[in-house]
């Protein structure tokens, strides 16, 4: 399919590396419905509940574990709400953000995984902490065209490489 | 059989060849129909006696007919001919023979048969063990399948995940309408096939009010997913089945370059629609080739339109064989008798002379196939010219899903079949599989030596009579004694002709003498399989240090650390790794050098409640550093046992980092989390695993504070401080810590910026003479200093007090551990305790054991061996009974296994300046 403005799409499903991108590890620990007014007050939305997600065009926080929440983007409104009920800690140095895009992206997601990524089981918005390949990986089903997987540094090249070599197999 | 046994129709070809020959298939033919049609009958030859073997089966259960099909690495041992799919070029081989297929001289040991019955591989044990060395390579090189391929595999294999409501396990006509009602009824449907084409055994008797074609779309319409050449090969707890499918067939080069894919479905619910194996009966040379189950016959007649022979004895119990006639008679062949065992039966067709109570005594035969049919007719003996015998004892449900899933096997007196019961899981068994057709046990006519039962391991009637003889009366122990139902076909064939035997001995029924346990795999799972895309990286991905390609350019010696992979040295000029590390080592004892030290364990811990939570954690007193001041801790197990070590930094008030080793990263990342969440989930603090956010970078020796000042711009921090900077514009915390014994720094710098902080360390280092130094380096430098290593000293069974840790102990107690310490025994005497060790002679041998005298037992061992950096001089770390006791006492450091000595002093393990005083400037 070619679309106007000499841009090519194909079907075909990409993995991409995202640009860094500043990530936080938000963790609450105490006054957690305090909190979340404060939280909901100063970013105009609410904390996700577990294996969800929400956000606006600056911040976008996703829920992988009971009280931790993981921050992408602006987090210069987060610091003030927690006070001594929380803490904010940078991680995005160890995390490299894939998009997997494309028809397929689900499928691909099962290649060395153990969940079901279907769209009725993992619908666009939801979180997911699983493993590819061993490796522990973080999920976000952004739409129904992409995924963002969250993965340690130290093993996005290997799996990059993994999916890339499963992608033949798509669609089959 | 003698030439081709399929009319030429002009039909597209495919050429392949079969030990070196080359013959034509058509589209759509196993190896087994294409041999068949080119009048080949001997394929393999027997396990044991080397005995000549054809073609019994057209499909999984095949026990014969074993070949290596491709080449090279792509070579795959033991596949059945009757499960491959004929590909353009395909090379097959035989196996187990020598020179050739056709003369093999090892089948002299059908001679000795009588010799080597059952049990003769357990005899072989008896008397002195010297005996069975004379004869086991003897008798390694005789027996055997194919020969595992010597050359890596090239292909890739995949492992993926599935989800359905219903899984359906085979596309016959119950597992199709099965699958056709769930996925009508709105479920998700996987339905999976064995073969290449859906339609099981509508393929060898069409029905014409199905059509697998038709119907396969339709569920593929409603979303179900169909998949071919895939074998449910394993059942598990909770409706977790693993499913093996061949995306290309064995040996031939697959087209996205992955061979086969290893599934792994979790289904709401399974139907198992898995059908029969047809029994095969007992007499007199029944092996050979020539002898054939009927359903096979059938089906290579009417789906591949193969006659395999053209004077055809049908020997049943049961009235499918008559459709085996039908068939046949179609196809123009002759069928001289029908031996139906039974005194009645259904109406055979036209020209077809029905003999009952008639069972096959013995054949003779030719190649590749027979020449004479002899049968017991009403008593008499009775011989015909036949060139093949299609044979079928009863049927088999195909019950081991069933029982693989927990279920139990009830028998059916009238079929004498076991056939599916009841099951924990929600699992069902549909159509023939339960419904098996009647068929009577008939009494076998024949030599009980040359009626065999287990065609792969040569077991005959009479091993299974010599195992009841010799005592093995349980269903387990005859399998084991015999080898009955082991190898690649487990049984499939054999098992029930063999119990039948064996309810006759002890004159029980069959389900009164049991049944062996059906487990996964149903068929051979290659290892590449099961290894998936690990089989080319060890199991595991590389992990990378965010430095990896700045190394890489100077080309260092990669040391694997775990799954990390770290340069272990950096050789210039032609170097070898020792004189590269030992220059590296001098090079931080007298100028400064930099490492990369990223794979610490860090962890940055903040909250009003932080400091509560490190002083559980860590052994020593933590709580009450200073803001920007650190030091060094361990850790310890419950038990009271140290398990890691490294460093604790008080960042800010209430925001500590804490690193430990590399190896023991992840073990302490799941310790924190136990921690902070069981053990104490009130504490008001947070514990995040920041090990990757943080590159590290050790810069030491005597000008790392003078380099590291030029590049922050202001001094830095005096020994065990913290302070953070910006270095080569980049924010970093500088930790003043020292591993290597001299004055040092880790500055850790958000890994995406890390390069630029290493090049300008690195250029500043070089400019004072420093270099970069690796992990062997590293080694020499912390020997030497006597710090502990975690997997070296630090060995799981090492008390603080063994380290000589003891008094860094926090006195308040309330550690992890701290408990555990007080147990006697690790207070007792004749404890290991960390000791060095100074060589009187020659170089020390690591891993050598430490005795006073030859022949007394080991009292310790050497942890770490090194030569001293400046002063040269073996010297070593070792853990030595009471060895803190021990300092100036002499003793030899032996490795037998080296063939290497040392004559050594006792001494303390810090030979390289005791006091500190490096550290200060």
């Amino acid at each position: 399919m070619i679309l106007p403005g000499n841009a090519i799409v194909t079907d075909a499903t990409s993995i991409i590396a995202l640009p860094a991108a500043p990530l936080h590890a938000l963790e609450i620990w105490s006054n957690p419905e305090a909190v979340a007014k404060r939280v909901q007050k100063a970013l105009g939305f609410a904390l996700p509940p577990m294996n969800r997600s929400a956000g606006n065009a600056a911040t976008t926080l996703l829920r992988f574990e009971p009280t931790v929440w993981l921050v992408e983007g602006d987090t210069s409104v987060l610091a003030d709400t927690l006070g001594d009920d929380g803490a904010l800690t940078a991680i995005g140095g160890g995390v490299v953000r894939m998009r997997l895009a494309g028809p397929h992206w689900r499928e691909l997601l099962l290649e060395g995984g153990v969940f079901d990524t279907s769209a009725a089981a993992f619908p666009v918005g939801a979180t997911a902490a699983t493993i590819i390949d061993h490796v522990g990986v973080r999920l976000h089903a952004q739409s129904d065209e992409a995924c963002i997987a969250y993965v340690p540094s130290s093993y996005a090249e290997g799996l990059h490489h993994f999916w890339e070599a499963a992608l033949p197999l798509l669609g089959a | 059989m003698s030439g081709p046994m399929r009319p030429a129709t002009g039909e597209e070809t495919i050429s392949f060849t079969f030990d070196g020959t080359t013959y034509q298939a058509r589209p759509g033919d196993t190896l087994a129909a294409a041999l068949l049609a080119n009048g080949i009958g001997l394929v393999g030859r027997s396990f044991k006696y080397h005995r000549p073997r054809g073609i019994m089966t057209a499909g999984i259960e095949e026990p014969n007919a074993l070949v290596t099909v491709g080449t090279g690495g792509r070579a795959e041992p033991n596949t059945r001919a009757t499960d491959v799919f004929v590909y353009p070029g395909m090379v097959a081989t035989s196996q187990n023979r020598w020179p050739s297929l056709s003369l093999d001289v090892a089948s002299i040991f059908g001679l000795a048969a009588p010799a080597l019955g059952a049990g003769f591989y357990y005899k072989t044990f008896f008397g002195p063990a010297k005996h069975w060395l004379r004869y086991e390579g003897f008798i390694r090189r005789a027996a055997g399948l194919g020969n595992a391929p010597t050359e890596a595999d090239p292909d890739n294999f995949s492992q993926t995940a599935g989800f359905c409501d219903v899984l359906v396990v085979g596309s016959g006509p119950a597992g199709l309408k099965a699958a056709l009602e769930a996925a009508e009824a709105g479920s998700s449907v996987m339905l999976v096939e064995q073969d290449a084409a859906p339609g099981g055994s509508l393929l060898r008797d069409p029905d014409p009010a199905m059509d697998p074609a038709v119907m396969i779309a339709q569920i593929k319409a409603l979303g179900g997913k169909v998949l071919l050449r895939t074998t449910a090969s394993g059942y598990w707890d909770h409706n977790f089945l693993t499913l093996t499918q061949r995306l290309a067939e064995p040996g031939a080069v697959p087209t996205h370059g992955f061979a086969q894919r290893l599934w792994h479905v979790r289904a709401g619910r399974v139907i198992l629609a898995t059908g029969l194996i047809e029994r095969p009966v007992p007499f007199a040379n029944n092996d050979h080739p020539g002898v054939m189950l009927s359903q096979a016959v059938r089906s290579y007649v009417r789906r591949w339109r193969v006659l395999p022979g053209k004077r055809v004895v049908i020997a049943t119990n049961n009235d499918d064989a008559y459709l085996t006639a039908e068939a046949l008679v179609e196809a123009g062949a002759e069928v001289v008798a029908l031996l139906d065992a039974r005194a009645s039966g259904p109406a055979a067709p036209a020209g077809v002379t029905v003999h009952h109570d008639a069972r096959p005594a013995s054949v003779t035969g030719r190649k590749h196939g027979l020449r004479k049919v002899t049968a017991v007719i009403g008593g008499s003996e009775q011989s015909f010219d036949a060139d093949l015998i299609a044979v079928s004892g009863g049927f088999v449900p195909v019950s081991h899903l069933h029982m693989q899933a927990g279920g139990k096997l009830t028998w059916n007196e009238e079929a004498q079949a076991f056939i599916p019961g009841e099951t924990p899981q929600a699992c069902e068994t549909v159509g023939s599989a339960l419904n098996p057709p009647p068929a009577p046990a008939v009494a076998p006519a024949g030599k009980a030596k040359k009626s065999f039962v287990d065609f792969q391991n040569d077991v005959s009637l009479a091993d299974i009579d010599l195992a009841w003889q010799e005592g093995y009366r349980s269903v387990e122990h005859l399998k084991r004694y015999t080898t009955l139902g082991m190898a690649t076909d487990q049984g499939k064939t054999s098992n029930m002709v063999a119990l039948s035997r064996l309810a006759e001995k002890q004159r029980v029924t069959v389900p009164e003498a049991g049944l062996t346990t059906f487990r996964p795999p149903f068929t051979p799972v290659t290892m590449g399989l099961l290894a998936g895309a690990g089989a080319r990286n060890a199991g595991a991905h590389v992990r990378r240090i965010p430095l990896h390609g700045l190394h890489e350019k100077h080309d260092p010696i990669w040391q694997p650390l775990g799954y990390w992979f770290r340069p272990r040295a950096y050789p210039v000029n032609g170097e070898s790794l020792a004189e590269a590390s030992m220059r590296e080592a001098r090079t931080v004892r007298t100028v400064a050098g930099l490492s990369d030290v990223s794979t610490l364990g860090k962890f940055e811990v903040s909250g009003p409640d932080a400091a509560a939570l490190l002083e559980l954690v860590c052994a020593t007193t933590v709580g009450k550093l200073a803001i920007g001041r650190g030091r060094y801790t361990f850790m310890c197990r419950e038990d009271g046992i140290v398990f890691d070590d490294g460093t604790v930094w008080r960042l800010a008030e209430n925001r500590y980092l804490m690193t430990s080793s590399t190896g023991g990263a992840d073990r302490m990342a799941g310790h924190l989390s136990y921690v902070r969440n069981s053990l104490r989930p009130d504490l008001k603090c947070s514990v995040v695993n920041v090990q990757e956010h943080y590159a590290g970078i050790a810069l030491a020796g005597p000008r790392a504070r003078a380099i590291l000042a030029s590049l922050i711009g202001s001094e830095p921090p005096r020994h065990m401080g913290y302070a953070p900077a910006t270095l080569a514009g980049v924010p970093v915390h500088v930790l003043a810590a020292s591993y290597s014994g001299e004055r040092a720094f880790e500055i850790h710098v958000e890994a995406s910026h890390a390069a630029a902080v290493w090049q300008a360390i690195d250029a500043a280092t070089r400019a004072e003479g420093g270099a970069p130094y690796g992990l062997e380096a590293m080694e020499l430098l912390r020997i030497e200093k006597g710090h502990v290593v975690v997997g070296g000293e630090v060995d799981g069974r090492s008390t603080p007090h063994d380290l000589g840790l003891g008094g860094m102990l926090n006195k308040a107690g309330g550690f992890i551990g701290a408990a555990g310490l007080t147990r006697p025994a690790l207070s007792a005497p004749g404890r290991n305790n960390l000791v060095g060790l100074v060589s009187l002679d020659g170089p020390i041998p690591e891993g050598g054991m430490l005795i006073q005298r030859a022949g007394q037992s080991p009292q310790g061992h050497v942890t770490a061996a090194a030569r001293r950096i400046l002063e040269g001089g073996a010297i070593a770390l070792a853990l030595l009974e009471d060895g803190h006791k021990r300092h100036g006492e002499e003793l030899i450091v032996s490795s037998p296994t080296r063939g290497e000595k040392a004559r050594v002093r006792v001494t303390s393990p810090h030979f390289y300046d005791p006091a500190g005083e490096r550290y200060r400037d």
